[in-house]
């Protein structure tokens, strides 16, 4: 994958990735990887169910591509056992913010198209 | 099997081995920590077959990803220039270069002994082609979920009595379960019996369930068409003829037409409004008929509205968070109450909740395992045959290998690219294995729906591929670890200086152990399949007590709304059976409930007379069966005393019955039976009968059951709607069915019959699953053989080429041909000897796990474990020969001046 800046360049996104940078959208702390595939899993009702290979090989593509980077975690007294500071926690970068801001728009543009197809039905109003 | 945790972590370290080097230091520890949430997860979930689903869902992740990660390692070096010129090269170049070297130099190696790959690879694809179909059935047969929601929370729940555990239900039994548990989130029933439809073209019979709604929302049915039933509608007092057909029906039956909901079928002769078309994936459990009616409308509605008359099946969901123990110790305090509140009819009864899934596939686990491990055996063999290959090889290599090793090659290193070959072989054997695993699978998924219960395909699907992945790499691992190791530690100096074969010792040890272990496999796969063969043997052996050739059965049942009155069945039963025995061709004919061996039949507690006080739960049961006049006659049935039912035996006359020798004797131990009174409970108006005839014993239901106490009684005097026809004919059976078929037809155009077949064929498809176990355990155990023989004659080989100087010199010295031949003979047998003891002990355990499949037979049968040495110690003996001639042909010359 290019590491060129030009969010354009990275379009299409694969599913993995789109749903990857859904998962991260909201988090601003950043989530850990395993997190991300639960995350995932629940968005898509358990459709997307990856494995470690899928997970961690798009993670290193997506970093490769900077449309994520590894999140400084503010370090906390540890509470939980859960509560790793090991662990690495990634976030969305502004360009993967905007990338995906692209793929969500150029999929609402194909979606407005089948529904003018009659491919979809409407939206409930 | 993967209950230890730690265990598993070093099996999956082990897989993420298959990734380069710099990703792995990135994303190791991740990697695990995500393994380790992802198996709490599964366990917690799914326990075993959750984990089970795991690894495989793992295996396949990583066996597709872990290659790219090397293909993306591999191009962002590229740039680099890569020692391509030079063989060898230093340690730290990067990892994927000295891949990349690896392969080539494997697939160089192969082309240059292409006899060696084609062997290697045709053994390992024999092996690995195997396993995958046969690991595609336990796929489809065991490990998946069953096809509906929530599997694991589906249970059945028998009606049990005294040591029959497996009963079906009484409907007014079920009825309390669901009112008074409170462990099942719904419990619902079916009946299934076939209906006639009639009003159109032609009469036809269709196959149907009685059931409620509450069995429909368990199993998480839902309509195509239309709708399912509601709760109200499938109430026994309900009013409302309902149906709901399957869309295959909707289609062959009424063509797909768009205005089926609404219309009416008229079903056991009475109109039934089609409300709904069930999904076409929809699979019932055991089961899937052609139409579904509510229970209400089973045509002998008695038993749904008397105590004590059971023939539901009762399936139900567990509640979530509660097991099977609970709900059984929930319906346990239920039925004890039913005992006290009805003691003639429920004393002794209880309930039995059993896993749905152990219901279905319980059965077939045994034997399915029985075949995995013996193809897994062969794998294993295959294996030893390749590492046996790869061991002779190595001498041939030894002289390059230590060059490369002079030149700087380490020994990891060496290792390393030895093992590259060994899985680049297993690569290519398994390649080719997924050919055979195909045409395998192309079989298997004609043969066995016919065999086992499943739901689904039988397919190369993912887990299929992702397992014979797994297997290929395994092998290439198993098979290229001890030859690779072998050749690491080759003496680099002293092969090259020495041109001696010094190293051959250890090597011929190694080999020899190889063999050992082959055959010691064979015996005990050899061992199995011999005693299946004999256990077929013997039930095919077993005497039925009747003669089945030339017999012709057939089936057909009355719609109760026509013959409403025992007086007309009779009637119908009676012109019915004159047409028949008119048919040219037909020597004897007559009816029966149930025809030995057709699946059908039930059995009923008796008491006899002057045996009062027996607790009725302590009853003894007998089968039996309701039978015309010459029944006897027609089955080759011997009559040893008493008279045949009569036409004089009617509704108003005596009650009569005919037993079989064995309930005979137990009647009157001394003396004769004839004139004593038994009475079977087999109704609310269970009469005093008097035995008027004793007949030989039969087989009912298996081949392999122990005999049965049997009662027969004339329909005149129990008239059924349900009944069967069979004819014995005086030739091929099957030329007098559409005869016997018209014959029925001239009482009565309308009734549909069916399963018209040659007694033999019933007891054929007893024996065919046995039949498929026995052929596969066979020609595994052929094809073990056929490979250890292969090894012996390679080790042989080896030994012989080894010793031809101290063979030429012994020659020269005066020992004779026989000599040579007789000391080669005696090593090899040495070596068989020891396998085979081996092997023997091997397969006193290994049988134990097949006593359950055996009949007739000792799973230590003494026959069996002296014959199976004894014939493979000659089929090894004469692998040894051909190199023991070779030997003894040697030059004394020649042998001496090769030095």
């Amino acid at each position: 994958m290019s590491t060129s800046d030009d969010p354009y360049a990275l379009l299409p996104l694969t599913p993995v990735v789109l749903h990857i940078l859904l998962a991260l959208t909201d988090e601003r702390q950043g989530r850990h990887g395993y997190a991300v595939a639960r995350e995932v899993e629940e968005l898509t009702d358990g459709r997307i169910r990856m494995g470690p290979g899928t997970l961690y090989g798009s993670i290193q593509r997506m970093l490769d591509a900077s449309l994520i980077e590894e999140a400084q975690r503010v370090k906390k007294p540890r509470t939980q056992p859960d509560d790793d500071d090991r662990r690495r926690y990634y976030r969305i970068t502004t360009l993967g913010r905007r990338v995906l801001e692209l793929e969500v728009s150029r999929l609402a543009e194909v979606v407005s198209i089948a529904r003018r197809k009659q491919l979809l039905r409407p939206e409930p109003a | 099997m993967r209950s230890n945790p730690a265990r598993g972590e070093r099996l999956f370290r082990a897989l993420l081995l298959l990734y380069p080097r710099s990703f792995r230091d990135r994303f190791m520890d991740e990697m695990l920590e995500f393994f380790r949430a992802r198996c709490d997860e599964a366990r917690k979930q799914r326990g075993a077959y959750g984990l089970a689903r795991l690894w495989m869902h793992l295996v396949a992740d990583i066996a597709v990803n872990a290659p790219l990660q090397h293909v993306r390692a591999f191009r962002s070096t590229s740039a680099r220039e890569l020692p391509w010129a030079s063989p060898f090269y230093p340690e730290e170049s990067h990892p994927m270069d000295v891949l990349r070297q690896d392969i080539r130099y494997a697939l160089r190696s192969m082309a240059r002994h292409p006899a060696f790959a084609i062997i290697a690879a045709l053994t390992l694809a024999l092996g690995i082609g195997a396993n995958t179909a046969i690991f595609s059935v336990v796929d489809a047969v065991l490990l998946r979920p069953l096809p509906w929601p929530d599997p694991d929370r589906l249970v059945m729940v028998y009606g049990a009595r005294g040591t029959q555990r497996q009963n079906s239900a009484v409907y007014l039994d079920y009825k309390d379960w669901r009112d008074q548990s409170n462990s099942f989130q719904e419990l619902g029933v079916v009946r299934g019996q076939s209906v006639n439809l009639t009003g159109g073209e032609n009469p036809d019979r269709l196959t149907g369930t009685f059931t409620t709604a509450s069995t429909f929302r368990l199993l998480g049915a839902s309509a195509f068409q239309g709708r399912l039933f509601t709760d109200a509608e499938t109430e026994v007092s309900s009013k409302e003829p309902v149906a709901v057909i399957t869309e295959s029906l909707w289609r062959t039956r009424f063509g797909s037409r768009s205005d089926m909901l609404g219309r009416t079928m008229v079903l056991n002769g009475q109109p039934f409004t089609v409300v709904g078309i069930m999904r076409p994936d929809f699979q019932a459990p055991l089961f899937t008929p052609d139409v579904w009616m509510p229970i209400g409308y089973y045509p002998n509605k008695g038993d749904l509205e008397t105590r004590g008359r059971a023939g539901v099946l009762v399936f139900g969901k567990l509640k979530e968070n509660v097991g099977v123990a609970r709900a059984q110790a929930d319906l346990d305090a239920i039925t004890e109450r039913l005992a006290d509140l009805y003691p003639t009819t429920n004393a002794g009864t209880s309930a039995n909740v059993q896993p749905l899934k152990e219901q279905i596939v319980g059965q077939t686990r045994t034997p399915l395992l029985i075949v995995l491990v013996s193809v897994g055996i062969v794998l294993l063999i295959a294996c030893a045959n390749v590492a046996n290959l790869q061991l002779a090889r190595a001498t041939a290599r030894r002289r390059e290998l230590s060059v490369r090793a002079a030149l700087g090659a380490g020994r990891k290193r060496l290792m390393r690219q030895l093992l590259t070959e060994s899985l680049a072989l297993s690569v290519v054997g398994g390649l080719a294995g997924l050919g055979i695993a195909y045409l395998g699978v192309a079989w298997l998924s004609k043969v066995v729906p016919n065999i086992l219960p499943f739901f689904g395909t039988i397919a190369l699907d993912r887990g299929v591929l992702a397992f014979a992945a797994f297997v290929t790499l395994a092998t290439g691992i198993v098979f290229g670890i001890a030859p690779a190791w072998q050749a690491s530690r080759a003496d680099m100096q002293e092969a090259l200086t020495v041109r001696g074969d010094t190293g051959s010792a250890i090597r011929l040890r190694a080999r020899s152990a190889l063999v050992m272990g082959q055959l010691a496999l064979c015996v005990v796969l050899v061992v199995s399949a011999v005693l299946l063969t004999r256990s077929l043997v013997a039930l095919s052996a077993v005497k039925p007590g009747f003669d089945p050739e030339q017999l012709l059965t057939l089936q057909f049942r009355l719609p109760a709304v026509k013959y409403d009155a025992d007086a007309k069945i009779v009637d119908m039963f009676d012109r019915t059976i004159e047409e028949i025995r008119a048919v040219p061709g037909v020597a004897h004919a007559s009816l029966v409930r149930a025809t030995p061996l057709n699946g059908n039949g039930e059995t009923f507690p008796y008491e006899m007379e002057g045996s009062r006080g027996v607790e009725p739960d302590k009853l003894p049961s007998a089968h039996r069966n309701i039978v015309s006049t010459e029944y006897f006659e027609t089955m080759n049935i011997p009559r040893l005393a008493g008279r045949d039912f009569t036409a004089e035996d009617r509704a108003t006359s005596v009650t009569v019955v005919i037993v079989n020798t064995q309930l005979a004797s137990k009647i009157a131990p001394q003396g004769s039976a004839i004139g004593k009174r038994l009475r079977l409970l087999d109704g609310d108006s269970a009469k005093w009968a008097t035995v008027v005839g004793v007949v030989g014993n039969a087989k009912h239901f298996q081949l392999n059951e122990t005999q049965l106490d049997q009662v027969y009684v004339p329909y005149s005097q129990k008239p059924l709607i349900f009944t069967e026809v069979v004819v014995r004919t005086n030739g091929n059976p099957m030329r007098v069915a559409n005869a016997v078929r018209s014959a029925i037809w001239r009482v009565d155009p309308d009734q549909p019959v069916w399963r018209i077949r040659p007694v033999t064929q019933s007891i054929d498809l007893q024996l065919d699953g046995r039949r498929f176990t026995m052929r596969l355990l066979a020609s595994f155990a052929l094809l073990a053989v056929l490979l250890a023989t292969i090894g012996v004659y390679g080790v042989m080989s080896y030994a012989v080429a080894r010793r031809t100087q101290e063979m030429g010199i012994r020659m020269a010295l005066g020992a004779r041909n026989t000599q040579v031949v007789g000391m080669v003979l005696r090593q090899g047998l040495r070596t068989i000897g020891i396998a085979l003891v081996i092997g023997l002990g091997a397969s006193f355990g290994a049988t134990r796990l097949l006593e359950s499949q055996l009949f007739g037979v000792e799973a230590t049968d003494p026959l069996t474990f002296a014959a199976v040495p004894v014939a493979l110690a000659l089929v090894g003996l004469a692998a040894c020969y051909l190199p023991a001639r070779r030997a003894s042909r040697v030059d004394p010359v020649v042998a001496l001046r090769a030095e």
